[in-house]
This record gives structure tokens, C-alpha cells and sequence, in this order.
């Protein structure tokens, strides 16, 4: 008997220190990540702004389950506010942190003005809806020559400033989408356990039954629209200030449906899942630069393989935060 | 509080599923429509709760006509309802279903929820506690975070009664509770519908169950065609001729049904006869 419990509290104390090392294995790659070179450090640049965007889209797709295929409507939205706001476009220059609510409301707006035509549209027809918005908004950017520059975009945007700081390098963004990653993420995760987040879900399960019970579907509906739209601005809006140029080529549709694969890769309706989608999708072709032409095919096989291997995404919707947070906490 | 249906017509194109139906529902009571398929119980169920439009006439919770709002307004002023069909929240938890359907009040305070943890954890907790009180009562406690899809089929009529009951309803629809369960779950439900009667609440259930209905309802609406055939006490009901026919169809008609279920017992019987003789071949 004494050997049995030595063992399972030998085993439990191992199982305690694996998980330690787990956490401070994430928390040293976090907080050291600037401190290696600057190509991994634009790559960790690079997955937070797909984490930022698919934690926007998954609200509309894996919380409200309407599948949105013109998600990049609203990150060029948020990112053409800073480049007409702050550049020399218009002679405007406006302070960063002063855009980026603005860009985030705008993308608001837009987000509510795609949702109401599309209110009684579900599944495909609501796919085939907003991909056709995604596009309209790239073209009018790419021919509203006087106001956005056209196809030639709008350069010279300035550098933006923290408290009085200039952010130029790779390594400042890297803090600053870190930061609104985890706020963002957290305020996400809060909407999804509150009565709104149990609202999008009943919709999604059962629009007429939500309505029965006295769900009010276009609110509900145009609020998820309306917040995920948001969150794309506010991507959009760093994106601008960290490339300091932007043009229509950054928004085709096949960003949305990067984003749309982030998610379902991942894990739809799961921020773990979101988070480990785009760390796989960006990093992954990056790995594949060893094939060389055949990247993109053997980035196809790779998704294609998942899709068929993990159904459910790589963290399916039942291992979500709460989950995570007792495996690893739990004696 | 009153409800009534005043005058009802519902067209579907040319068919009338409903023509000029008058109905008037106390307080307090437990009502039931009955009637053969096809009569126009579930459409009735349709119109009052917003699912259909209603081509004539009002249907009036106390005094205000329901036409015009949305089905989400008809909730909203107290009138909850079940499906014919079992619609849940599959992939929600038995808790969750409860819960959401406490939203109507709730999304209000969706900001203060997101923004300020400690009240989030106290609009939880409230929420929590109502929703087990009542799974409780259901004797669905136990089963509070399973997903609404992998109860059994007697349970998920319970949570889906319970989930109607959450914003406690001046006006509750029940369309077929019974259909599906077992005699043991039939009388269980029975018990419990009885205990929901409120003086402030209307019930109204749609049955096929005749056992049920008698024991249960204070007073029964006869459909048929359409149309109001009869109204009175579950004995009146009984006693009643046309509801009868109705129902059964006439004597002569009586007499061919019981020959053509002989002919069918006589007819599975042979069948079993010669599956026996093909085994033992």
C-alpha cells in the first residue's frame, strides 16, 4: 500500500512539474521571442494579427455560426482609417491611439451595414453575400483613386507613437499586438461566457427556437457582426502602422479565407483553437520555404490532411480555455 | 390576464386550416385542444406564438391583439411554447438551455457582464440558481452540463417544458408533451404539469393522449376541420356524440376499422408463422 501511494504521489508530483514546465516553456517563448532575430520576430508580428483577425471572425463563425467569407472588408476598413488619418494623403495626423478607436468604430458600422441585408440569409447564401461584400469594398478602394490612391495605395503613413515613443521596429509591434491580443482575447472570452455569448450560441443551434424564447435575432445577430467587425479594424488599423503603406493587394479574398482556415483548422468557436490555427497557417508555409515551388502544394496537402485527420479543428470546442485551465491547475 | 383567440381564420391559399375560431381561456385553468390530424391544433399553436400570420381575426393577450409583433415580442410579453418536434439547443448544456432563455432580460447588461468581473459572477451565480431550481423540479439537476442532445428522449421533453417555464410565462403552449414517452413518463408528466398551474397563468395543451387529457384538463376545445366542434368539462367531452364521430367516425365506420385491425393482427401473424418456418428451414 505504502509503495502505491509513494508511486502515485511520485507520478502526481511529475505530472505537477511537467505542467510547470509547460507554462514557463509558453511564458519564456512570449517574453523572449524579441530577443531572436528579427525574421522570427516579424513571423510572431505575423501570427498575432491572424490570432487578432480570427478572434474577430470566429465570434461571427464559430459563436454565431453565420459563415462570413468577407471578413477582410473590415481589416481594410480599420486599416485604411489610419493610412488616410495619419499620412500625408490628406495633410491629417492624427495620434495612433486616437485612430485605433476610430478604425475599430468604423469597421463597426461597416460590420452592421453588411449585416442588416443580410439578416435572413444563412450557410451558403450568406457566404456568397458577404464574399461579394469583401470584394466590393476592395474595388471601391482600388477605384476611388481620390480619396484612397487607387491601386497605388497610400504611402508615407506615419509612424505611430506610444506615450511619446515611436514604434518602428518589429520588436515594439510584437508588444503591442501581444497586449491587445490578451486584451482582446480576454474581453472575447468574457463575451462568449456571458448571456450574449449563450445567445449567439442558441442561434446558432436554433434560430426560430431563439426566437421563441425571446431572443431577439436581429440585435443579437447585428451585435456579433457589429463586435467582430471591430476587432478586424483594430487589426487593420496596426496593420497600417506597422507597414506604413497600404493598398487593395493586402485585402483580396484570399485573406478572408486565410482567416476563415485559421479558424476552422484551429478550432471554430474555441479561442485555444484560434490561437494554435494561426500559429500553424503562418508559420507553416514558412517551414515549407525548404520545397521551394512546391510550397504552396505541399501547404495544400498539409491543410487537406488535417481536415480529414482532425474534423473538429486541432483543440476542438470542448478542450476551450476552462478546460485548459483545469488540466493544468487541477491537483 | 385574459387570452383568447376572437374569430380566427387562417388561410393557407385556398385551404381554410382554421375558419372563424373563437376560444376564451381563464386564468388558473389547464386547457386542452384535441382532434383528429389535420384538424388545426398545431396550427393554432403556429399563429398565437408568431410562427404564422393569422388571415383573420385577433388573438389577444389581454386585450391587445398579438398580430403585428414579432415572435420574439409574443415571448417577450408571456407567451412560451414547446415543439411538436423536441427543439433544443443540442450543443448546448441542459443548464445552458435554461439559461439562454433567461436573455430577453439579461442582454441588457451585456457590457457589464464583459466589463466588470464581479458582477459577471454574481449575474452567473443568480442565473445558475434559478435555472438548477427548476431542473430540480424536472429531475434534470443531475444532467445540468451534459449537451442537450445526449439526454433521452423523456428528458429532453422535460428540458424543453423547463426552458418554456424559465421566464415564467402568463401563457404556456404545449404542443404534444406527450408524444414519445412511456405510459411511466406520461404520468410523471402529468404530475408536473398539474403543479404548474398558476392563478396567473393560462395552459393550454395539444394532445393525442385521451388518458391524458381527461385527467388533466379543466376544460377541452374539440377541433375538427377547422372548425370549433365542441367545448366543455372532460366528462361533457366524453359523453359527447359528435365528438364521437368525430374522432372514431361513425358506427358503421367503427365496425370497418376493428374488421380491418383484425385483418391486420391475422395478417402479422401469418407473417411470423413463415419467418418462424424460414428459421427453422
Amino acid at each position: 500500500m505504502a509503495s502505491v501511494s509513494v508511486a502515485r504521489s511520485g507520478f502526481r508530483a511529475g505530472r505537477v512539474l511537467a505542467r510547470a514546465l509547460l507554462v514557463g516553456a509558453v511564458l519564456a517563448v512570449l517574453l523572449l521571442m524579441p530577443q531572436a532575430g528579427l525574421y522570427y520576430v516579424r513571423l510572431a508580428d505575423d501570427v498575432l494579427i491572424y490570432v487578432l483577425l480570427a478572434l474577430g471572425l470566429n465570434l461571427v463563425i464559430g459563436y454565431a455560426g453565420l459563415l462570413d467569407l468577407g471578413f477582410v472588408a473590415f481589416y481594410a476598413v480599420g486599416a485604411y482609417s489610419y493610412a488616410l488619418l495619419a499620412s500625408p494623403q490628406f495633410g491629417i495626423h492624427l495620434p495612433f491611439l486616437v485612430i485605433l478607436p476610430i478604425g475599430a468604430a468604423l469597421a463597426a458600422c461597416f460590420g452592421i451595414l453588411l449585416g442588416i441585408p443580410v439578416l435572413p440569409l444563412r450557410g451558403d447564401y450568406l457566404a456568397i453575400v458577404t464574399l461579394g461584400f469583401g470584394e466590393i469594398i476592395r474595388i471601391l478602394l482600388n477605384n476611388m483613386d481620390a480619396v484612397t490612391g487607387g491601386p497605388q495605395g497610400v504611402m508615407m503613413i506615419d509612424v505611430p507613437r506610444l506615450a511619446g515613443y515611436p514604434l518602428i521596429s518589429p520588436r515594439g509591434f510584437y508588444w503591442l499586438l501581444l497586449g491587445i491580443c490578451i486584451i482582446v482575447g480576454t474581453l472575447v472570452l468574457r463575451l462568449e461566457r456571458s448571456i450574449l455569448g449563450k445567445a449567439w450560441a442558441a442561434i446558432r443551434e436554433d434560430q426560430d427556437a431563439a426566437r421563441g424564447i425571446g431572443i431577439n435575432t436581429v440585435r443579437v445577430k447585428l451585435a456579433a457582426f457589429a463586435i467582430s467587425a471591430s476587432i478586424g479594424g483594430l487589426a487593420g488599423v496596426i496593420f497600417a502602422s506597422f507597414q506604413r503603406y497600404v493598398s487593395p493587394e493586402s485585402f483580396t479574398f484570399n485573406e478572408s479565407i486565410l482567416i476563415v482556415l485559421i479558424i476552422v483548422i484551429g478550432g471554430v468557436g474555441n479561442i485555444l483553437g484560434v490561437i494554435t490555427g494561426a500559429i500553424a497557417l503562418i508559420v507553416l508555409p514558412e517551414l515549407l520555404r525548404g520545397v521551394a515551388e512546391y510550397r504552396m502544394m505541399a501547404f495544400g496537402f498539409v491543410l487537406a490532411a488535417l481536415i480529414v485527420l482532425r474534423p473538429e479543428g486541432l483543440v476542438p470546442r470542448s478542450f476551450g480555455p476552462a478546460r485548459l485551465a483545469r488540466w493544468l491547475f487541477a491537483p | 390576464m385574459s387570452f383568447a383567440f376572437d374569430h380566427v381564420t387562417k388561410r393557407f391559399g385556398s385551404v381554410v386550416a382554421i375558419g372563424d375560431v373563437s376560444m376564451e381561456f381563464e386564468p388558473g385553468l389547464i386547457y386542452a385542444i384535441i382532434g383528429p390530424n389535420g384538424a388545426g391544433k398545431s396550427t393554432l399553436v403556429n399563429m398565437a406564438a408568431g410562427s404564422y400570420s393569422v388571415t383573420e381575426g385577433q388573438i389577444l393577450l389581454d386585450g391587445r391583439p398579438l398580430q403585428g409583433l414579432k415572435k420574439y415580442q409574443i415571448a417577450r410579453a408571456g407567451l412560451a411554447r414547446t415543439y411538436q418536434n423536441i427543439r433544443l439547443f443540442d450543443q448546448m448544456t441542459v443548464l445552458e438551455n435554461l439559461e439562454v432563455a433567461l436573455s430577453p432580460t439579461e442582454l441588457r447588461h451585456t457590457w457589464r457582464e464583459v466589463l466588470v468581473p464581479p458582477y459577471a459572477t454574481r449575474a452567473a451565480a443568480r442565473r445558475r440558481a434559478a435555472c438548477l431550481q427548476l431542473l430540480e423540479e424536472f429531475g434534470l439537476a443531475d444532467m445540468a452540463d451534459t449537451h442537450a442532445e445526449l439526454l433521452p428522449y423523456g428528458r429532453q421533453r422535460m428540458l424543453e417544458i423547463a426552458r418554456a417555464l424559465i421566464s415564467g410565462p402568463r401563457v404556456l403552449l404545449l404542443d404534444e408533451p406527450a408524444a414519445g414517452l412511456n405510459s411511466g413518463e406520461t404520468e410523471t408528466l402529468k404530475h408536473r404539469l398539474l403543479r404548474l398551474r398558476r392563478p396567473d397563468r393560462v395552459m393550454i395543451v395539444i394532445e393525442h393522449d385521451m388518458e391524458l387529457v381527461m385527467s388533466l384538463s379543466d376544460q377541452i376545445y374539440v377541433l375538427h376541420h377547422g372548425a370549433l366542434l365542441f367545448c366543455g368539462s372532460p366528462a361533457e367531452v366524453q359523453a359527447n356524440r359528435e365528438v364521437q364521430e368525430a374522432y372514431l367516425g361513425t358506427d358503421d365506420d367503427l365496425d370497418s376499422i376493428r374488421e380491418l385491425a383484425r385483418h391486420r393482427r391475422a395478417g402479422r401473424g401469418l407473417r411470423h408463422e413463415t419467418g418462424v418456418v424460414a428459421h427453422h428451414a
